[in-house]
C-alpha cells in the first residue's frame, strides 16, 4: 500500500483579469493516500477551491489549469487521466451550497439515481433502489418518501446529505469537498462531519476537505495543508500543524481564531492584506505582513522543505517559532 | 434602577400563506412565530450576545428592536419608555445597527465621507462646517486612515467596509450597537481585529453592545452575557463565563459539543444533536426542545417550562424542568 491515490505536482491555474493573466494557484503539489483525510485551509482568495476544483478540471471560465495530476482508481501506480474520465468513475465533489448544486426540476431521488444510470449502467428500478440504499447511508429518515420530494421542501442539512448522497451514488475512491459546511449551523455541521468520518471508514475512501474554518479541519482531517496567495506554506498532520505551527501565517491565523474553550484574550489578527494575485512579490509571499521577516526572506524562491518526517514547511526560518 | 434596554414579552408574528384562503377553509390564517414571549435586559454599557441557529428568531428581536419589523405583542422599552415602530430622530439616533454584509447595506454611489456626511447633517449631530472633521474623527475611531474617505464601497475590502458600516453606525452617538452577525462574512484575519475594535468602542465610549451571532466563539469573546435562543424562545440567559463552564440548559450544552474545537477529533457517526429543529408553524407541545433533547421526560411534553433563576445566582436563568436538578437523581 505504499501508492498514492493521488499525486499533484507543480499545479498551476492561470486565469484572465481584465485582459490579464493572474495566477491565483502558483505551483501546489500535494500526495493523498487512499482512505485519508486531507483538509486545506486558507483564507478567500488562497486559491484553495481552485486548486480542489483542478482535480476535476471544474475551473471557471477562462481558467486553466497546468500541472502533474495523477489518480490511481485501481490501486496500481497513479497515472495521468483527463478529468471527464474521473466524473463519476472514482472521484466526485460535493459543493458548499446544496440549493445551488441540486437541480431543482429534479426530484431528489431522481438526481442520485442518475449516476448509476448513466456510470454503471442500471435500469430505472435498480437505481431507484440504490438511490434509496443511499440516502439511508448518509441518514436521510423515510428515505422512500423523501426520495419523491423536490430539493425546495428539504431543509439545508438534508439537502447537503442529498448531495453527499449523489456524490458516494458512483462508489468513489476520492470525494472531494468545497466548504460543504460553511452554510449549515453548528449542530448540522457536526452531523455532517460525523457522517463524513464514518463513510470513510466503511468505504475506505479518501477525502480532500476544503475549508476556512481551522477547528472544523482540526477535528476532520488527518493531515493539514495550509494554502497563502496561491501556495502552500505548510503541511503536515492536523494535530501538528495546529499546535506547533512551522510556519508564521500558520500561527497568525491560529491566534486570530477566537476560541471558546479559552478566556477573552486580546485576538491578533494578521494586519495588512494578502498580496493580489496580479502581481505576487519576489521571495516569501508572507513577508510583507510576517512579524519574523527577514532581510533574506524576500530573497527566497518557493519550496517546501520538509523539517520531519511528515512535515514539511515553506518558511526559512522556521526556528523563530520556537522561541517562546 | 431600571435597565437601559427592556425586552419585555416581545412577540413577532409573520403573516404567512394567503389569509383569504384560510379564510375559505374555515382556519385563522396561519401566522409563523418568529420571536416568542421574548424577555431580557441590557444594563448601560453591557455587552449581551444573542446565539442561536438560523432561524430562531436573532435577528428578528434585533430588528424588533431597532424598529424594522412591527411587534405583535410585548414591548421594547428604552429607558423605561416603551419603542414604537414609527420613532422619531432622537431615538432613531439612540440605537443604531451594524449588518452582516456591509457590501450590500452601504450604498454603492456614495463616497465614504458622503455616506458619513449625510447622517451628520440630517440629524444635525454638529454644525454644518465640523462635518468634515467629524467624518475624519470617525475614521479614526474605527481604524481607518483617513484617505479612504473620498473612496467609494467597491474599492474597499471587506474589513474595511464593516469598518465603514460601524463608523456610521457610530456617526449618531448611539446609546446602544446593534451588531447582527457582523464578522460572519470575514476572513479570521480580519474577523479579529474587527472584535478587538468592539471591545475597544465599548471601552473607550462606553457603548452598550448587542451582539447577534451563530458562532459560540465570537460571542464569548464580546460579550458579558449570554442569551441562548431555540425557536423564538430564551432557552438560557447568564454571564459568558458561568454559561460557557457550567451550561444549564440541554440545549446550550448540544451547542457546545457542537462547536468545532481544536486538539478534539470527529468520532465516526457521532454528533451532539440529532435531527433538525422543528419547523416553526408546528411547534411541538411543552418544551419546543424537547424532541430533540436527551432529557426530555413526561412533564416536558405537558407544560413548558419557564425561565428560572439559579438557586445561587439570579443571574442566571435556564427555560428547563431540570435546569438546576438532574433528572436522573
Amino acid at each position: 500500500m505504499s501508492e498514492h491515490l493521488l499525486e499533484v505536482s507543480d499545479l498551476h491555474v492561470t486565469m484572465q483579469r481584465r485582459g490579464l493573466p493572474i495566477t491565483p494557484v502558483d505551483g501546489v503539489s500535494l500526495t493523498l493516500d487512499r482512505g485519508e483525510i486531507l483538509g486545506i485551509a486558507g483564507e478567500s482568495g488562497s486559491g484553495k477551491t481552485l486548486t480542489l476544483r483542478s482535480i476535476l478540471g471544474l475551473l471557471p471560465k477562462g481558467g486553466v489549469a497546468e500541472g502533474d495530476l495523477r489518480f490511481s482508481n485501481d490501486g496500481g501506480r497513479p497515472a495521468p487521466f483527463e478529468p471527464t474520465e474521473v466524473h463519476g468513475h472514482g472521484i466526485s465533489i460535493i459543493f458548499q451550497e446544496p440549493m445551488t448544486a441540486l437541480n431543482p426540476t429534479m426530484r431528489v431521488g431522481d438526481h442520485i439515481a442518475e449516476g448509476p444510470r448513466i456510470h454503471q449502467g442500471m435500469s430505472k428500478a435498480d437505481a431507484r433502489t440504490r438511490a434509496i440504499e443511499l440516502m439511508r447511508l448518509v441518514g436521510i429518515p423515510s428515505p422512500e418518501r423523501r426520495a419523491r420530494m423536490w430539493p425546495h421542501q428539504l431543509s439545508g442539512g438534508l439537502r447537503q446529505r442529498v448531495m453527499i448522497a449523489t456524490a458516494l451514488s458512483t462508489e468513489p475512491k476520492l470525494l472531494l469537498c468545497d466548504e460543504p459546511t460553511t452554510a449549515l449551523d453548528v449542530s448540522v455541521q457536526d452531523q455532517i462531519l460525523g457522517l463524513l468520518q464514518e463513510l470513510r471508514g466503511r468505504l475506505e475512501m479518501a477525502i480532500i476537505f476544503v475549508s476556512h474554518d481551522i477547528a472544523v479541519l482540526g477535528e476532520l482531517c488527518d493531515r493539514l495543508a495550509i494554502m497563502y496567495a496561491g501556495q502552500i506554506v505548510e503541511i503536515g498532520p492536523a494535530d501538528d500543524v495546529i499546535s506547533q505551527p512551522n510556519h508564521p501565517y500558520t500561527a497568525a491565523l491560529m491566534a486570530s481564531v477566537p476560541s471558546f474553550q479559552g478566556t477573552s484574550e486580546e485576538l491578533q489578527g494578521i494586519p495588512g492584506h494578502p498580496p493580489d494575485p496580479g502581481a505576487f512579490a519576489s521571495g516569501c509571499r508572507f513577508a510583507p505582513r510576517c512579524a519574523f521577516a527577514r532581510d533574506d526572506c524576500t530573497q527566497t524562491t518557493y519550496e517546501l522543505r520538509p523539517t520531519s518526517d511528515d512535515r514539511a514547511t515553506a518558511c526559512i526560518h522556521p526556528e523563530v517559532l520556537a522561541q517562546p | 434602577m431600571t435597565a437601559l434596554l427592556e425586552v419585555k414579552n416581545l412577540t413577532v408574528n409573520f403573516r404567512i400563506g394567503s389569509a383569504i384562503a384560510a379564510r375559505l377553509r374555515g382556519q385563522p390564517p396561519p401566522d409563523l412565530k418568529a420571536v416568542d414571549n421574548v424577555s431580557f435586559e441590557v444594563e448601560r454599557s453591557e455587552s449581551v450576545g444573542i446565539v442561536g441557529e438560523s432561524g430562531c428568531g436573532k435577528s428578528t428581536i434585533a430588528k424588533a428592536i431597532v424598529g424594522l419589523v412591527p411587534i405583535t405583542a410585548g414591548s421594547v422599552e428604552l429607558d423605561g419608555q416603551p419603542l414604537t415602530e414609527k420613532r422619531d430622530k432622537a431615538t432613531t439616533r439612540r440605537i443604531q445597527m451594524v449588518f452582516q454584509d456591509p457590501g450590500s447595506s452601504l450604498n454603492p454611489s456614495l463616497t465614504v465621507e458622503r455616506t458619513l456626511a449625510e447622517l451628520l447633517t440630517v440629524h444635525k449631530i454638529v454644525p454644518k462646517k465640523e462635518v468634515p472633521e467629524r467624518c475624519g474623527e470617525l475614521m479614526d475611531l474605527v481604524e481607518l486612515p483617513r484617505s479612504l474617505l473620498p473612496a467609494y464601497p467597491k474599492r474597499m475590502s471587506g474589513g474595511q467596509r464593516q469598518r465603514v458600516g460601524i463608523a456610521r453606525a457610530l456617526a449618531l452617538d448611539p446609546e446602544i450597537l446593534i451588531a447582527d452577525e457582523s464578522v460572519a462574512a470575514l476572513d479570521v484575519s480580519v474577523q479579529a481585529p474587527i472584535l478587538n475594535l468592539f471591545n475597544s468602542l465599548r471601552r473607550e465610549l462606553g457603548l452598550t453592545l448587542l451582539f447577534i451571532s451563530h458562532d459560540l466563539a465570537v460571542v464569548r469573546h464580546v460579550s458579558d452575557r449570554v442569551v441562548v435562543v431555540y425557536l423564538g424562545t430564551v432557552m438560557e440567559d447568564g454571564p459568558t463565563e458561568q454559561v460557557f463552564n457550567d451550561p444549564r440548559h440541554p440545549y446550550t450544552r448540544a451547542l457546545m459539543a457542537a462547536a468545532p474545537k481544536f486538539g478534539v477529533k470527529k468520532e465516526p457517526g457521532k454528533s451532539a444533536l440529532t435531527g433538525e429543529p422543528p419547523s416553526a408553524l408546528d411547534l411541538p407541545s411543552g418544551c419546543r426542545f424537547r424532541t430533540r433533547c436527551p432529557l426530555a421526560q413526561d412533564i416536558c411534553a405537558a407544560s413548558e417550562p419557564e425561565l428560572v433563576e439559579s438557586p445561587t445566582d439570579a443571574e442566571h436563568l435556564v427555560a428547563c424542568h431540570f435546569g438546576w436538578t438532574d433528572p436522573r437523581t
